[in-house]
């Protein structure tokens, strides 16, 4: 007899809806901690160093080193916390962590710069967390490099620097952190709050023993599938909309691209993530198993999907593992479209690998899932 | 016997070096009501399981409606109904959403969707519950909810599995009342039970033992089986007071095979020449004074107790 390859769908559609609306713990577990996470990485994720302690050892004491002090608060990187007397005491602060960083002023310093001998200025960096020295160290060197040039133009008589370098930025002028990884943050917390939720809707069935009487029935294996992933697939899209309105109102990240073409993208990586639920579901014999499996996908796609760490100075192995994983391909869409406000066909091969994805993850899940048991 | 609705030849189901059945073969005439019997672990769900096409048999065959359970899978969900032992109803929906979910399932819709559930909500007199979550229902409704679920399609063949476990004896009465109701109209149903009432209402019974099927038959052609009635032995029913007293002495008295309490009495299979009186000063000598003794046949408890008991020895004399 030849079988209608949705058979039973509106069946399953009709009663998961009714279920998942009526189960208001499945609901509050799938909105609640995603968008708690969005905002805590949203806040955690900013990496824009500003106003580092420094402690000041000033040994010149004339009107022209603090001037140089000045400019260092002037940044808005450092702000200074305290003066020393001594480079032990300077150490000392740093490494019980009072002070970031510390500038050291030599004796001779203003007479040295007016005579033109070269002052030396000491700077101690906490090179422990390497991202905030580096800012560190490029705030100082920035500014010794200004008041250095600064001298020598007025020892020339030159009025402008023989090249001087204009750059722009695009996408992100501000250079703020926050709108580079907000629209990874939504990738990763998608994934999150989406995933368990097929799988966990299968594997209750098969604990219940009603999943028994649904292969018992006439029921293909396609509506099955099908009937569990739409409800969840439009739960999922109302959460990625408020993650977008969060995005966008909270920190103030618009959507520079067409806002349709990304509701596109996120409505396939939804569905990439729920088939992958539903393939946990399949091997999973109950709920504790689908939680940690699908935990499983979890860590790969914060660390190898170019969220945190850039894809192009991974190891191959890991960019391979990245390679394999929707949230690569949402993460790197979502920044074109956002970020950069790119045109489809600038982006359209990560969205079609993503539609390629899912398409192929939810066929397979489909396929393993078996009509009997035992 | 009617025409076959259910075949099953050598069926069996091997979990690993476990057998769970072991070549169970019998039918199930069309229209007829099967009572399948068995301690708990004998395999009885796994014989369901494999006629309703979820489980893939190891060896053997078993056709329902000439349609083989493991090649024409698709063509036997159409026309069965399965009732699990779980009662496998969704909590969070009502009775009424329940019954719609099953006729959708099995493809009804629009009027005769509601005319079906209507029909059903009648001959189950659920009408009071239907927007009652069926997490809310008491055991009793809840299993005719499940019957009724099960029915929702209409089926030729319905197995239900343990559908009285757990269930007053009041419902339980009512329920079989359904059932017969059902065969009337033609349906044949396939039936696991505990209950040895249950068993006697049945058309045909079968018992599976360690995963052998060592009988099936009409109820009374079992009763008239000679293993269960030795030659030389009479079937006695004693009424006295103090039954637990009595049972002592009377499994001490010679020429008493066997002693069981059925409620205020005692059923006994003693030696022919063992006289009433005989009895009577052996329960006066524990201090009972009065008894009423007379003569009955075997029950089908005593068919299933003699036949396990048999084979138990067999099977210990072959090992």
């Amino acid at each position: 007899m030849k079988q209608k390859p949705f058979r039973g769908l509106s069946a399953i559609l009709f009663k998961e809806f009714i279920v998942v609306w009526r189960d208001p713990m499945t609901l509050f577990f799938m909105f609640f901690p995603p968008l708690v996470e969005m905002i805590a990485f949203g806040y955690a994720l900013d990496t824009d160093v500003k106003h580092m302690a420094l402690v000041i050892l000033n040994e010149d004491r004339t009107v022209e080193s603090r001037q140089f002090i000045d400019r260092f608060v002037n940044t808005e990187t450092f702000r200074v916390v305290g003066e020393v007397q001594s480079i032990e005491e300077m150490s000392s602060q740093i490494r019980k962590g009072r002070a970031y960083a510390g500038l050291q002023i030599p004796p001779k310093f203003t007479q040295n710069v007016r005579t033109g001998y070269p002052a030396q200025v000491q700077l101690l960096v906490d090179g422990s967390n390497s991202t905030t020295a580096l800012q560190a160290l490029n705030t100082a060197l920035s500014v010794a490099l200004t008041q250095s040039i600064e001298s020598l133009l007025h020892v020339t008589g030159r009025h402008n620097v023989p090249i001087d370098i204009r750059p722009q930025m695009l996408y992100n002028p501000a250079m703020k952190s926050p709108n580079f990884y907000i629209p990874g943050v939504i990738g990763i917390v998608l994934q999150i709050g989406t995933t368990f939720a097929t799988a966990m809707a299968v594997v209750r069935e098969r604990e219940k023993g009603t999943l028994e009487t649904l292969l018992v029935s006439p029921l293909s294996r396609w509506g099955l599938m099908l009937g569990k992933l739409v409800p969840y697939l439009c739960i999922g899209m109302t959460m990625a909309t408020i993650l977008f309105l969060i995005m966008r109102f909270l920190f103030g990240v618009p959507i520079a691209g067409n806002v349709l073409a990304m509701m596109f993208a996120t409505l396939v990586y939804v569905f990439a993530l729920l088939s992958l639920g539903l393939l946990v579901a399949t091997q999973a014999e109950n709920q504790m198993q689908a939680l940690q499996m699908s935990m499983v996908f979890m860590l790969p796609s914060v660390f190898f999907s170019g969220f945190v760490f850039p894809r192009e100075t991974m190891p191959w192995i890991f960019k391979a593992v990245g390679a394999l994983l929707p949230a690569t391909y949402f993460i790197s869409l979502a920044r074109a479209i956002i970020l950069r406000g790119a045109h489809f066909f600038e982006y359209w091969p990560h969205l079609l690998i993503l539609l390629i994805m899912s398409i192929l993850l939810f066929a397979f899940c489909a396929l393993l899932f078996r009509k009997k048991i035992g | 016997m009617a025409e076959a609705m259910i075949e099953c030849d050598g069926l069996t189901k091997r979990f690993g070096t476990f057998t769970a059945v072991d070549h169970v073969s019998f039918n199930v005439g069309k229209g007829s009501i099967f009572g399948f019997l068995g301690p708990n672990g004998s395999g009885k769900s796994t014989v369901i399981r494999m006629l309703c096409g979820i489980l893939e048999p190891s060896e053997g065959t078993a056709r329902i409606d000439g349609h083989d359970v493991a090649r024409d899978t698709e063509s036997i969900k159409e026309i069965i109904g399965y009732m699990s032992q779980k009662f496998s109803l969704y909590d969070e929906l009502t009775v009424d959403e329940n019954l719609i979910f099953s006729g959708k399932l099995y493809g009804l819709h629009g009027r005769d969707l509601t005319k079906r559930r209507d029909a059903l909500i009648a001959i189950t007199h659920l009408e009071p519950y239907v927007n009652r979550r069926a997490a809310l229902l008491s055991g009793g409704w809840r299993q005719r909810l499940a019957m009724a679920c099960s029915l929702m399609h209409q089926p030729t063949v319905l197995f239900l599995d343990e559908p009285t476990a757990g269930i007053d004896p009041v419902a339980r009465r009512e329920l079989w009342d359904l059932l017969f109701e059902f065969t009337a109209n033609g349906m044949t149903l396939f039936v696991t039970t505990h209950y040895m009432d249950e068993a006697e209402r049945c058309d045909h019974v079968g018992y599976i033992y360690m995963s052998k099927l060592i009988v099936w038959g009409e109820p009374d052609e079992l009763k008239k089986m000679p293993e269960v009635n030795p030659p030389g032995t009479q079937r006695l029913d004693v009424t006295c007071d103090h039954v637990t007293t009595a049972l002592q002495a009377m499994r001490q008295m010679r020429g008493v095979h066997s002693a069981t309490v059925f409620g205020q009495s005692m059923h006994l299979l003693v030696d022919e020449n063992v006289r009433r009186d005989e009895i009577d000063q052996k329960l006066h000598s524990v201090g009972i004074g009065h008894a009423e003794i007379h003569e009955i046949g075997p029950s089908l408890e005593d068919v299933f107790v003699t036949l396990s008991a048999k084979y138990a020895a067999e099977e210990e004399k072959a090992a």
